[in-house]
């Protein structure tokens, strides 16, 4: 979800995406294991990819969603928003009034 | 200066070549794809790493060993297949390789290898019960239930009759059934980001 998520806004190639997830989420994804499941979301269809030349001398490969991509990270992030909202509700009692 | 660059260098191809040769089970085009993208990762996280002694060490160990590598890219490769696949021998071959990874393939390996062995054992029942007529069947004792061939046949009573060979047959074909449906279904629902290394203290460290 995280991966897919990362990709909403933009196209990225992948060290984007582990700095993008490592920023935003403190998420740190290992690398050997991003671009192994990035080449499984291609598979499937979640994701579309393109190498493009980059400044840096030597061309990157871009990935964005495609739309069942867009489809099923909205799932995700759905399903994992309610089961957020039930956590927080469980441990709202523990935090007192601190973070309502 | 130049021979520690080329000592680099050295060591970037030889990552390369290493993890080109363990991808053997992957198609030429869809390999050199791969390696490409790697050796992009490796350019990129080098120009960009700050630990200015030994950047490209740092870029392959955080990469893992490139059989390793290859390793997970043939693993994510089979569970796409299985996930779409009715094959029993690839959805047992896929969660063996799955159950590597963490907790969710091994639970997975066992429901793989406990529904399968059920499967194929009830299937034998069917196929020696012509060889055995009177001896194999379902047992019902004081204490037990079983499909087999009973120690003391004297202290139990056979439940199926002639109906053994239909029933069980049945049986083992919703096992080998509902078996693979699940494995396809826990492999479908398997999570976009297994694994995760150790992040910062106070940071989550989870499967999402």
């Amino acid at each position: 979800m995280a991966i897919l998520a990362s990709l909403w806004q933009s196209r990225l190639y992948g060290l984007e995406i582990l700095r993008s997830l490592s920023e935003k989420s403190q998420l740190d994804v290992a690398e050997g294991t991003l671009y192994p499941i990035l080449s499984r979301l291609k598979a499937e269809g979640l994701l579309q990819s393109e190498w493009v030349e980059a400044e840096a001398g030597h061309p990157r490969k871009y990935y964005w969603l495609t739309a069942p991509g867009r489809h099923r990270a909205r799932e995700m992030a759905e399903s994992w928003h309610t089961f957020s909202a039930s956590l927080a509700d469980l441990v709202q009692p523990l935090l007192g009034g601190k973070h309502r | 200066m130049t021979s520690m660059a080329s000592l680099a260098d050295n060591r970037v191809a030889s990552y390369l070549a290493r993890l080109s040769t363990a991808l053997s089970a992957v198609g030429p085009a869809e390999r050199d794809e791969i390696v490409r993208e790697i050796r992009a990762h490796i350019l990129d996280s080098v120009s960009s790493g700050t630990d200015a002694a030994a950047p490209v060490d740092r870029v392959l160990r955080l990469l893992g060993g490139p059989e390793e590598l290859a390793d997970r890219y043939t693993t994510e490769r089979l569970l796409t297949r299985a996930g779409r696949s009715f094959s029993p021998w690839l959805l047992l071959r896929t969660s063996w390789r799955w159950a590597k990874l963490g907790i969710a393939g091994t639970i997975t390996f066992f429901v793989a290898f406990i529904g399968y062995a059920m499967a194929l054992a009830l299937t034998v029942a069917v196929f020696l019960k012509p060889f055995m007529p009177s001896r194999l069947g379902m047992w019902l004792g004081p204490k037990t239930l079983n499909v087999g061939v009973p120690d003391h046949p004297e202290a139990m009573r056979e439940l199926l009759g002639h109906w053994f060979v239909p029933v069980i047959a049945v049986a083992a074909f919703a096992f080998a059934v509902g078996t693979t449906q699940a494995l396809r279904w826990l492999i479908s629902r398997r999570s976009s980001t297994p694994a995760y290394k150790a992040p910062a203290q106070d940071s989550v460290r989870a499967q999402i």
